[in-house]
């Protein structure tokens, strides 16, 4: 990830706090990431979700690799006392609404013009033009009006038409890319059409998701305390709820260490890549596995146990100068990790080999780094132990002087039968 | 199979130790794509390039405009570069075979991809 990526002037001046999901083990990577991809400040990770402040926009924020959902931060308090009564304790949760109604709707104004400047670079980039941000008098119903389920849909469509223009045999990009334009454009038509309706603060329908965990969720039930929210909501500011497709939905979670209230920044976990179709190991993973190797241009780079290569598309999707190689030896996982590097235009950077992990056909020391996600015996057995396949490893690492310097690099993952995650280096 | 990745492979029949390499190449179909140029990476493969073994596999497939060594200072020479980044990444075997020079085992490749797993009377081990 180059820092310089980050463009501090084209999201919300100042900068918005979020907080991410992240898995078990992820969080450092997480925080590191959000800190190099998005010059985030005010980092910090309390049980479970990373929060931090930056001042990027949703296009940087959709790039996030080791987070599993991002949320706008409404709220965060300290936990509500679990001890009191019942009744004390709803009210503490209506509170949560009517202390401070300016943060909610500040939150909300936050979130629309996330939305908004989303919306903006996508169009403007397919005009060729650099992002006009002094159009705020001529802004066009496009902008102001869209909801976010019409953005997601045309994320959906973005998606679609992507995987669509990728499966295509040949490489004539720019007639699938003019294609893809026209597809959105006239997506993008009809959602103004239909958002033409709701323009005022009003109109704004919405849904809870609520978590209760720890000590109050022995006490309430989710739902419960949803509801309560929900009908706060719907008094203080008018809006209706809608449990199918609301436009805004609101995420609540109560446990022993915090009550922390967000709003859902895209409909799919971050964790769900455009561009792999099916996936192995977990993406967040791959991802962090693949950053810990530090790959420059020109780095041989294999994974000798490669089944659907997900490894090796997070890392050659964010590190495209090196050198790729993935190996298996089952038909049917190099055939799905083909058609993976297929519908994720990384054929030519990934190549593939059937071969057998303790019989690499490489002269010794010719690899730069190993990355491999080795099979423990869950999903997939091992043929051969551990120690004869880490020892072909060995042989073909481009090992200086005889012990590990920064010119060779193993790193892989052991999952135990208690599914931790350990990683040795 | 790209001719960067021939360049690395060896044969590991048993008792065929180095001169299990390079692999003979004979292709039934072999594809051109147009990849992106990249001549930071060209150049940092080039030192890695065993090229007796390219120029052989390169003689097999008849290219063109293959570079016999490298020039002096090639890291700024496009020219060389460019040829380089055609031979090694540019062309694709689809389907053919690698032969074992010593053993004479062949080796098959189907969609790209080289089969080079080995029975087990075949392993060094």
């Amino acid at each position: 990830m180059a820092a310089a990526r980050a463009e501090p002037g084209s999201g919300p001046a100042g900068g918005a706090r979020f907080f991410c999901t992240a898995g078990r083990g992820l969080e450092p990577f997480l925080m590191r990431e959000v800190r190099v991809r998005l010059a985030a400040t005010q980092v910090e990770y309390v049980s479970g979700k990373v929060f931090f402040t930056t001042c990027s926009d949703l296009n940087m924020l959709k790039k996030l690799k080791s987070a599993e959902r991002l949320f706008l931060l409404i709220k965060k308090l300290f936990p509500f006392t679990a001890s009191s009564s019942k009744g004390k304790i709803l009210n503490e949760v209506q509170q949560l609404v009517n202390n401070d109604p300016r943060s909610w709707l500040d939150a909300i104004s936050t979130w629309k013009n996330l939305l908004k400047l989303g919306v903006r670079e996508e169009l403007s980039q397919r005009d060729a033009k650099p992002p006009k941000r002094k159009m705020r008098e001529n802004e066009t119903i496009i902008a102001k009006k869209l909801k976010t389920e019409e953005i997601q849909k045309i994320e959906e469509n973005h998606r679609e038409c992507q995987l669509e223009e990728q499966t295509e045999d040949t490489l004539e990009q720019r007639d699938s890319t003019t294609r893809r334009d026209k597809l959105e454009k006239e997506e993008i038509q009809k959602e103004v059409e239909k958002a033409a309706g709701a323009h005022s603060q009003e109109d704004l329908t919405f849904r809870v998701s609520c978590r209760c965990t720890g000590t109050i969720g022995k006490v309430f039930t989710s739902q419960e305390v949803g509801r309560i929210i929900g009908i706060a909501l719907m008094k203080q500011f008018g809006w209706k709820a809608d449990l199918r497709n609301p436009n805004l939905e609101i995420f609540v979670h109560l446990n022993d260490i915090y009550t922390v209230a967000g709003i859902p920044m895209f409909r799919a976990p971050l964790a769900s890549r455009t561009y792999i179709k099916t996936a192995g190991l977990r993406s967040t993973i791959a991802w962090a596995m693949a950053s810990l190797a530090e790959i420059k241009v020109g780095t041989f780079v294999l994974d000798p146990m490669c089944g659907l290569g997900t490894i090796l598309l997070e890392a050659a999707k964010e590190w495209p100068d090196g050198y790729y190689v993935g190996a298996d030896v089952s038909d049917s996982q190099l055939l799905g990790a083909w058609d993976n590097l297929k519908a994720a235009g990384l054929n030519d950077k990934i190549e593939l080999l059937k071969v057998s992990a303790i019989e690499l056909p490489l002269p010794s020391e010719s690899i730069d780094i190993i990355i491999s996600d080795i099979p423990f015996g869950k999903k997939f057995k091992l043929g051969k132990d551990i120690k004869t396949i880490l020892q072909e490893m060995e042989r073909s690492l481009r090992w200086q002087r005889g012990s590990f310097l920064p010119g060779a690099r193993f790193c892989g993952f052991f999952k135990n039968m208690e599914s931790d995650l350990k990683i040795i280096r | 199979m790209k001719l960067l990745t021939h360049n690395l492979l060896s044969s590991h029949v048993r008792g065929v130790g180095p001169r299990g390499f390079p692999l003979r190449l004979q292709a039934t179909e072999v594809r051109v794509n147009p990849v992106e140029f990249n001549p930071d990476f060209v150049a940092r493969m080039i030192p890695k390039v065993e090229w007796a073994a390219l120029l052989e596999a390169a003689d097999t497939l008849h290219l063109a405009e293959v570079p016999r060594a490298p020039t002096e200072g090639y890291e700024h020479d496009e020219d060389f570069l460019r040829k380089m980044h055609h031979v090694l990444l540019e062309v694709e075997v689809l389907e053919g075979t690698l032969q074992c020079p010593e053993s004479g085992r062949l080796f098959p490749i189907s969609r790209g991809i080289p089969n080079m797993l080995l029975n087990d009377e075949e392993t060094e081990t």
